[in-house]
């Protein structure tokens, strides 16, 4: 059980920080795009490493942030048929859900964002005004499959063992 | 292409059964689709289409308006607006029903989003309602439908979306287009909720005055103002939708930190967490139908779903009408945002070859789909409300069926007149010119 405790303090850890990074992200988010505008307005010419600054970090706090909502299971799905299951059958049910998004995150979003960053990164394009490799901006996608693979061991470790795991990190 | 579409509609209705998160079910779907098409790298193409649908410029809109509408939940305007609305409306007979629905087409407007109107203004107008002996059930329906008409009175998140898939449409005709439609469905729920609280008796009747209207009317023009700012702004090509929903978000956060005092700034973490989270989630929807999208756009569904339609008839009333009823069908199962990624590149190139004009067909899907916002299985405002209300979704359901009829009849009101959508942008591009 002790291991359990380490492994649901970690994610405990992994969560919180993965929570901050978007909480940075979307404010930077806001203010890059007012300094946009305030460039184009107040300075004559619009500080043109904006717009690939913003879809950069939307891509990255989307990505980031889905993993913390899977997380918290903040997904939205449609519990109407689960729920006239049994207890026993929505516990194996709930694990088979866990179980397809594993794959998924694993198949398109490690492995097929894996391949679309390095192949961006080979390629050698480039964000332009940003003077950074346009590989950076997909880098994200396979950490972000990554976190989701793991939290969703988590929760199927989780159901398995029927202990919570918010309960045992606080 | 009879199997691809089978595989794709078949997965994804399962997934759906199994209570697999939505996202993943679009995402799911369409790569078994791309992997029984073959000859393609399927997993590289998904990964590419979602990136691809995260990383628009035009999208940042949505994570600003959720920020925009979580500020403006917590910091104190959806009392302003209410205080502004029963003084208003809140003397008549079933005022409060009235007062709802004129609040929500406020804060739903402001805010561009249905379920920040949902939990912020029936976080206070249900329990008030249950307490002046409004039925529970019947504060939740009135709530979770009043919301959706945000949606068609701009700014608005889901029409943002819309003109980027439409290609040629252009957002600020798109935002003029909503007004008149969105108040016609916020006046078809008030005579709704109006008879039934004149046949149950809810409601005793309070009195009014100039002078308070005056009071809250102008505490609550700080609030509105954003409605003018952020159309001021992209009206007069001061900037883009974008750009005017950062401005909306650093008004907001003016109004509840400085103005206001409701939010302090040790509480913004926290909000800009929440609203990180369902940027995410939203995001990754958008990411998922983009690649769907992709996978059908492939499969030449949409020329084969426009020939079938056609085939059907060329009346453009009947056209209309199934698309409609498909698109009601569709929007029980599915979110906004995906429904119109995916539902407009099939359905658009077939009313436009009608002669319907693009911009009053994003009127009518948005107006459709907002009926399913409040339907089960899938309907997330009709969700928020009942957590709220609590009362349970078999509970709410039959005293949703009057706003629906009251949507419906909106909704065909809007389809068949098109000047309701067209008249208002054309008077705007007039005066610009």
């Amino acid at each position: 059980m002790n291991i359990l405790k380490l492994l649901f303090g970690l994610r405990h850890i992994l969560v919180k920080l993965l929570e901050w990074s978007a909480i940075i992200i979307m404010a930077t988010l806001v203010f890059v795009v007012l300094w946009g505008v305030f460039t184009r307005y107040c300075l004559g010419n619009q500080d043109e490493r904006t717009d690939e600054l913003a879809t950069t970090l939307i891509m990255w706090a989307s990505m980031l942030g889905a993993s913390v909502a899977y997380a918290e299971k903040g997904h939205l799905g449609v519990d109407y048929f689960v729920g006239k299951l049994d207890p026993a059958a929505q516990r194996i049910n709930e694990i088979a859900v866990h179980l397809i998004v594993a794959l998924f995150a694993a198949v398109v979003l490690i492995y097929g964002g894996y391949l679309l960053a390095s192949r961006t990164f080979a390629a050698e394009q480039m964000l332009q005004a940003l003077k950074i490799k346009a590989g950076y901006k997909y880098i994200v996608i396979p950490f972000s499959g990554c976190f989701m693979v793991l939290f969703a061991f988590e929760h199927i470790l989780e159901l398995l063992t029927g202990k919570k795991n918010g309960e045992a990190a606080q | 292409m009879i199997e691809e579409i089978v595989i794709l509609v078949v997965s994804f209705a399962i997934l759906l059964v199994l209570n697999v998160p939505i996202a993943i079910c679009i995402g799911v779907s369409s790569f078994l689709t791309v992997l029984a098409i073959g000859n393609v790298e399927s997993c590289y193409i998904i990964a590419q289409r979602i990136a691809g649908g995260v990383e628009s410029f035009p999208l940042l809109a949505i994570p600003f308006f959720i920020i925009a509408g979580n500020l403006m939940g917590e910091g104190g305007m959806a009392r302003r607006l209410i205080d502004f609305a029963s003084a208003l409306v809140g003397w008549c007979k079933g005022g409060l029903g009235y007062v709802n629905v004129l609040t929500c087409m406020m804060f739903g407007a402001i805010s561009g989003s249905a379920a920040a109107a949902v939990s912020s203004i029936g976080g206070f107008m249900i329990p008030e309602m249950n307490r002046q002996g409004y039925d529970k059930a019947f504060n939740v329906a009135i709530t979770s439908t009043a919301a959706t008409t945000g949606l068609l009175i701009p700014p608005s998140n889901v029409m943002i979306v819309y003109a980027v898939v439409a290609g040629s449409v252009s957002v600020a005709d798109l935002f003029m287009a909503g007004v008149l439609p969105g108040i016609l469905a916020g006046i078809c729920l008030m005579i709704a909720s109006g008879i039934i609280c004149r046949l149950r008796g809810y409601g005793g009747a309070q009195s009014t005055s100039m002078a308070r209207i005056g009071k809250t009317f102008v505490q609550a023009i700080p609030s509105l103002l954003l409605i003018v700012i952020v159309l001021g702004f992209i009206l007069g090509g001061v900037c883009s939708a974008t750009e005017a929903s950062a401005i909306s978000v650093a008004y907001s956060l003016f109004l509840a930190v400085v103005l206001y005092r409701e939010v302090k700034p040790k509480d913004l973490p926290k909000i800009m967490l929440s609203s990180a989270k369902t940027t995410a989630v939203v995001m990754l929807l958008v990411g998922c139908s983009t690649a769907m999208s992709w996978v059908m756009a492939r499969e030449n569904i949409p020329q084969n779903v426009s020939s079938a339609l056609l085939s059907l008839s060329d009346n453009k009333i009947v056209i209309l009408l199934i698309i409609n009823l498909v698109l009601l069908i569709v929007g029980m199962f599915m979110d906004m945002t995906p429904a119109v990624l995916i539902f407009t590149p099939i359905f658009l190139p077939v009313v436009t070859a009608m002669g319907v004009d693009p911009i009053h067909f994003g009127i009518i899907l948005i107006a459709n789909l907002c009926i399913g916002l409040c339907t089960p299985p899938v309907g997330t405002c009709m969700f928020i409300g009942c957590g709220i209300g609590k009362v349970s979704i078999a509970q709410a359901l039959p005293s949703m069926i009057p706003f629906f009829v009251a949507l419906f009849v909106s909704l065909i009101a809007i389809t068949y007149t098109p000047w309701l959508s067209l008249w208002l942008p054309s008077v705007v591009r007039a005066m610009g010119q």
